[in-house]
C-alpha cells in the first residue's frame, strides 16, 4: 500500500466509509480503523507515537536480534491483570450521540428544545472534551501541535520558526493498519489469536480465540488495534478482505477523493524479515527496501512459483504500483520505521508546503531555484525524517529532490516558463530520466483505478478450505458470523 | 446442629455436582459459544482503581489457592513440613497476609463496579453474584484462619483426606462432618464457586495463556491449507522448535508430578492383591466394623426408647480415672466421682475440633485433649488459657436411683443438685443419664 500525501486533502471520507462499513456498532463507536491526522499534532489516540509511554513495537537486543519492547513472554504473564502501558478510553475519546428524542418529546415551553450530548457507553449526559479528530487543522495550537513528539528532534529555533503564526504549516496523515511484515501485535498475542494470512499478508484477529488480554493493543506501536469494550475482544482493520476476495478495493481506497491510495503486491522473503529490522535506525529504510524482492528477477519468480504463488499474483507483483513507488523510484517511505515492525504501508512525503521562510513578510525567494532550498522548507526535513525515515534526513531529501524535479519538468513541459537545461540537470541530479519523470507523473496524477489498485481477486472458493462447510466457516472467511458476537458472562 | 441429610449433600453431593457441572458446562460453552470466552477486562473503561483492586486480588488469591492446592496434592509431605512450628507459623502468616490482600483487592473491585458508571455499562447480574460470593468466601476463609488457627496443620488430617476420598470416588464425609460449621460453610461455598466457573466470568481461569511461553513469535495461517502445505511446513519449522521445547518442559513437569502421585495410584491399581489369609483378616475386620456399627445403632435405638440409661454403680466410679460412656446425643463423655462423693459427668468431646479427650486427671484436676493440647478443668469444664479450644466442656446431667428403682437424687447440666443424700448412701445407688427433656 502507498499513500501519496501530496494528494491528501484531509476530507476524512476514507474514515467515514470505514466507519459506516465496519465500526458502526455498540462497543466499536470509538474505533477508527482508518483515521486522518493533522501533523504536527498529537494524533489518535493522543500521543500514540510516544513509545516510552505505550511501549509498542520491537527493539534491538544487545546480542543481536529483535525483541518486543513490552509483552515478552514472562513480561506478558506479569501484566495479565493490569497493564500500565495500556491506553484507556480517555486517551481516545468517550463516544457520544445526542438525545434527539427530546427535540420531539420536550414539553411545550418558552425555550427551544435541545438535543443534549449523551455518552454512548453509559447513556448519561456528558461534557464533550475530545473527539476522534479534535486536532484537525489545528497545527499551530499549543494543545495539539506542540505536543507532537516528532518535534523533539528539532532545535528550539526550528520549533519556534514552525510555530510563528504566519508560518504555521501542516500536512495530513491518513492511517490504517500497516499490515506489517513483522507485526509486533501478532508476536505479542498471548492467546495466539492474531495471525498473518498466508495468501495476502493481511493481519487478522481470530475472534473465537481472542481472550481479551489486550497485549496486542499495547504492542502495536501504531495503536491500530482497538479493544471492543462491549464484547471484550480486540478488533482491527481487516483491509476489507471480503471486498478484496471479490476483486474490489477496500472501502477507504475506493472512497478516497484525492485518489491518494495505491495497492499492489510486494514479494518478500519471510526469513529475511526479522533480520531486516536488526540494523541501526538510519539504515532501516534502505534495509527494508532491500528485503523486498524484484518481481522481474527470474530467480525470484522461480522461487515464488515453487512456493505455490499463483500466476495471477506474480503478474500483479510485476504491475505493482507499490513496487514502483517504494523500490523502483524510492519515493515512498514507511511510517516510523524505527518501530521495526516492517510496515507494509508506505507514504510519499508531501512536497508542499515547501515555500521557504518569510523575511519581513516577504518570502525568501531568490529566484535561483524553482523552489526554495529544502533546508528552508516550512515543514522541516528533520520533522519529516522523524516521521518517515527514523531521523535519516538524506532519505527525505532524495525524495524531495525527485518530487521537485518531476514537478519542474512537467511545468517546463506544460507552461514553458522554466529554463529547460536547468530542469533537465535537476532531473539528472535527482537520479531520474525523463521516462521516469513521465511515469511518476502518470502514476501520481492521472492513473485510473486499475493502475492504482492492482490485486487479483482472491477467489472465495479458494480462500475457504474445501474440507470446511461454509456454515461452519462463517466468521472466518468473510461470510458473517454463525452466532451473534455477544459479550460473555 | 446441621441436619445430617443436608450435611451429606453439602459434603458429598455438592462436590460431585460442582465438578461434573464445571466440566460439562465448560465443554458446552467451549463448543457452543467460543466467542464468549474472554478475560472481560474493564481496564479500558476505568484503570485507576482497577490497579488497586485487580493486582492485590489476583496476587493474593493466587498465593492462597496455591497453599490449598499443595496441602491437597501432597498431604503427607505437607504434614511433615508443618510439624515444624517455625514453618507452620510462617505458612499461616503468609496465608493470612495473602488472604487479607485478596480481601482488600476484592472490596476495591466491588466498590469500583458499583460506583463507576462506565464499568456499570458492562456489568451483568452474574458479575455481581460472583463478586459477592467471592467476597463471602474470602471472609469465611479469614474467619476460619482466625478462629480455628493452624489450619495448615489440622486440614492435612481432615480436609485433605476428605478431598482425596472424593477424588478416588470413595467419599468419606465423616472426615469433615465434625469440623466447625464455619469450616463446612467455607467448603460448601467453594464447591458453589467451582460450579459457577463455566457460567460466569470466572471462565477466564481457563484462558491463562500458558502456551504463549513457548509458541513461535509469528503466526501465519493459510486460508487454503491444501494448496500451501509445503509453505506451511516451512513456516512451521520454528514453531515446531518452540513447540518441542514446550512439550519437553511440560513432560519434565508432568513426570515430576506423576512420580509424586504414582505411589498412591500405583498401589490402588497395581498393588499386590491380598492373599487368602490377608483377605480373611480384612473380612474379619470388616465384620468387626459391622458389629461395631450394629452396636452403635442399638445404642441409638436404646437412647430413643429409654428414659434412663444406666452408666455405673456410684461406688465403681473413681476420682482420678474417668469412665467413658456414650451420652444421649451419641457423643463420648466421661464419668468421675466428685470430691463431694457424688458423680461428676462431663462431655469428652473437645470443643476445638471434636477429638475425644483423655480419661486420666492430672495433678491440677484436668483432662487433656491430645489432638491440639487443650487442658480442661473437669470441675468448671474450662480449658486452660491459650489452649486452641475456647469453650468449656459441658457437664452432663445424671440421676441416682436406689435399689428399688426410685429416683432419689438428680443433678442438672447446669450443676444444680436436687435431693439430699449422704455420700455413703449415694454410694449404694446406681447412676443414670436421662433424656434431655427430663434431665432437670
Amino acid at each position: 500500500m502507498v499513500f501519496h500525501l501530496d494528494k491528501c486533502i484531509g476530507c476524512h471520507t476514507c474514515s467515514v466509509a470505514c466507519k459506516n462499513v465496519w465500526t458502526d456498532r455498540p462497543g466499536a463507536e470509538y474505533m477508527w480503523w482508518n483515521n486522518v491526522e493533522t501533523k504536527p499534532g498529537t494524533g489518535f489516540p493522543t500521543k500514540w507515537e510516544d513509545q516510552d509511554k505505550f511501549q509498542g513495537g520491537w527493539e534491538r537486543e544487545a546480542g543481536g536480534g529483535l525483541k518486543l519492547k513490552s509483552q515478552n513472554r514472562w513480561d506478558a504473564m506479569l501484566k495479565l491483570f493490569y497493564n500500565p502501558a495500556q491506553p484507556n478510553l480517555d486517551e481516545y475519546y468517550e463516544p457520544w450521540t445526542y438525545r434527539y428524542d427530546d427535540l420531539f418529546d420536550a414539553k411545550e415551553g418558552d425555550d427551544q428544545p435541545t438535543a443534549i450530548a449523551i455518552s454512548q457507553i453509559t447513556g448519561e449526559p456528558i461534557q464533550i472534551e475530545k473527539g476522534p479528530n479534535w486536532d484537525d487543522d489545528l497545527s499551530g495550537s499549543p494543545e495539539y501541535a506542540e505536543k507532537d513528539i516528532n518535534l523533539d528532534s528539532l532545535s528550539e529555533d526550528e520549533r519556534n520558526a514552525m510555530f510563528e503564526v504566519e508560518r504555521v504549516s501542516m500536512m495530513y496523515l491518513p492511517r490504517i493498519c500497516n499490515h506489517c511484515a513483522n507485526p509486533s501485535c501478532v508476536a505479542a498475542c498471548p492467546s495466539g489469536a492474531l495471525y498473518k494470512r498466508g495468501e495476502d499478508g493481511i493481519v487478522l484477529i481470530d475472534q473465537d480465540r481472542c481472550r481479551g488480554w489486550r497485549a496486542c493493543v499495547a504492542a502495536c506501536p501504531y495503536k491500530k488495534i482497538y479493544f471492543n469494550w462491549k464484547t471484550g475482544k480486540s478488533e482491527k482493520c481487516i483491509l476489507c478482505f471480503p471486498r478484496l476476495e471479490t476483486g474490489q478495493a477496500p472501502a477507504c481506497f475506493h472512497s478516497c477523493v484525492g485518489r491518494i491510495r495505491y495497492m499492489g503486491v510486494l514479494l518478500y522473503d519471510a526469513d529475511r524479515v526479522a533480520a531486516a529490522g536488526d540494523v541501526p535506525d538510519e539504515a532501516l529504510v534502505e534495509s527494508y527496501r532491500g528485503a523486498l524482492l524484484d518481481p522481474n528477477d527470474p530467480e525470484v519468480l522461480a522461487a515464488a512459483r515453487a512456493n505455490g504463488i499463483s500466476d495471477g499474483f506474480i503478474e500483479a507483483a510485476q504491475r505493482s504500483p507499490v513496487w514502483r513507488y517504494v523500490c523502483q523510484w524510492k519515493l515512498a517511505l514507511p511510517l516510523h520505521p524505527e518501530y521495526r515492525t516492517f510496515p507494509m504501508l508506505f507514504y510519499v512525503p508531501p512536497l508542499l508546503p515547501i515555500m521557504g521562510r518569510t523575511n519581513g513578510g516577504m518570502y525568501e525567494h531568490d529566484g535561483s531555484e524553482f523552489h526554495t532550498t529544502f533546508e528552508q522548507a516550512r515543514l522541516p526535513i528533520k520533522y519529516l525524517a522523524s516521521l518517515f525515515s527514523a531521523g535519516n534526513t538524506d532519505e527525505i531529501e532524495i525524495v524531495m529532490r525527485k518530487l521537485a524535479a518531476v514537478r519542474a519538468y512537467k511545468r517546463a513541459q506544460e507552461l514553458g516558463d522554466l529554463d529547460v537545461d536547468r530542469v533537465l540537470s535537476g532531473l539528472r541530479g535527482a537520479g531520474l530520466t525523463t521516462d521516469d519523470a513521465e511515469a511518476i507523473f502518470a502514476l501520481t496524477a492521472i492513473a485510473p483505478l486499475d493502475e492504482r489498485f492492482v490485486l487479483p481477486p482472491i477467489q472465495r472458493e479458494e480462500a475457504m478450505p474445501s474440507s470446511c462447510d461454509a456454515e461452519h466457516c462463517k466468521g472466518s472467511c468473510g461470510l458473517g458470523a454463525s452466532q451473534a458476537p455477544e459479550r460473555g458472562a | 446442629m446441621i441436619d445430617s441429610f443436608l450435611l451429606v449433600f453439602l459434603l458429598v453431593g455438592l462436590p460431585y455436582v460442582a465438578v461434573l457441572g464445571c466440566i460439562a458446562g465448560s465443554i458446552w460453552r467451549f463448543r457452543s459459544a467460543r466467542f464468549s470466552y474472554s478475560a472481560l477486562s474493564s481496564q479500558f473503561l476505568e484503570d485507576k482503581s482497577l490497579v488497586l483492586g485487580s493486582l492485590p486480588w489476583h496476587l493474593g488469591i493466587f498465593v492462597v489457592l496455591a497453599g490449598h492446592a499443595v496441602a491437597f496434592l501432597i498431604p503427607r509431605v505437607w504434614a511433615g513440613l508443618v510439624s515444624n512450628p517455625g514453618f507452620l507459623w510462617t505458612v499461616e502468616a503468609i496465608g493470612l497476609a495473602a488472604s487479607v490482600l485478596a480481601l482488600i483487592g476484592l472490596t476495591t473491585l466491588l466498590v469500583r463496579r458499583l460506583t463507576s458508571g462506565r464499568v456499570q455499562a458492562v456489568t451483568t447480574p452474574i458479575d455481581l453474584t460472583v463478586l459477592a460470593l467471592l467476597l463471602a468466601q474470602v471472609v469465611l476463609g479469614i474467619l476460619v484462619a482466625v478462629q480455628h488457627s493452624f489450619g495448615a496443620a489440622w486440614a492435612t488430617g481432615t480436609v485433605s483426606p476428605y478431598l482425596w476420598s472424593l477424588a478416588t470416588l470413595r467419599p468419606n464425609p465423616a472426615l469433615v462432618s465434625d469440623l466447625p460449621p464455619l469450616v463446612q460453610a467455607h467448603m460448601a461455598l467453594a464447591w458453589v464457586l467451582v460450579l459457577l466457573i463455566p457460567f460466569s466470568r470466572l471462565v477466564h481461569i481457563f484462558s491463562i495463556p500458558i502456551a504463549y511461553l513457548w509458541r513461535a513469535p509469528q503466526l501465519v495461517v493459510w486460508a487454503n491449507p491444501r494448496r500451501f502445505q509445503g509453505v506451511e511446513a516451512a513456516v512451521l519449522v520454528p514453531a515446531r522448535r518452540y513447540f518441542l521445547r514446550g512439550v519437553a518442559a511440560i513432560s519434565v513437569g508432568g513426570a515430576l508430578l506423576a512420580a509424586g502421585t504414582a505411589g498412591t495410584f500405583g498401589r490402588f491399581f497395581f498393588g499386590p492383591r491380598p492373599s487368602e489369609k490377608e483377605q480373611t483378616k480384612l473380612d474379619q475386620e470388616k465384620l468387626t466394623r459391622l458389629r461395631q456399627t450394629q452396636r452403635e445403632k442399638e445404642l441409638t435405638l436404646e437412647r430413643a426408647r429409654q428414659r434412663y440409661i444406666k452408666i455405673a454403680k456410684v461406688k465403681d466410679l473413681d476420682t482420678k480415672k474417668g469412665r467413658y460412656f456414650i451420652d444421649y446425643e451419641m457423643r463420648a463423655a466421661l464419668a468421675f466421682l466428685g470430691d463431694d462423693g457424688l458423680p461428676l459427668f462431663i462431655s469428652a468431646k473437645c470443643t476445638h475440633l471434636g477429638c475425644t479427650v483423655a480419661s486420666d486427671l492430672d495433678a491440677q484436676g484436668r483432662v487433656l485433649c491430645p489432638c491440639h493440647v487443650s487442658y480442661f478443668d473437669i470441675k468448671t469444664g474450662m480449658p486452660n488459657a491459650g489452649a486452641p479450644a475456647k469453650d468449656p466442656l459441658p457437664h452432663i446431667a445424671w440421676v441416682l436411683m436406689d435399689a428399688k428403682g426410685d429416683v432419689v437424687m438428680r443433678r442438672g447440666a447446669d450443676g444444680r443438685t436436687h435431693g439430699d443424700l449422704a455420700p455413703d448412701q449415694a454410694a449404694l445407688c446406681d447412676v443414670y443419664i436421662a433424656k434431655r427433656e427430663e434431665s432437670v
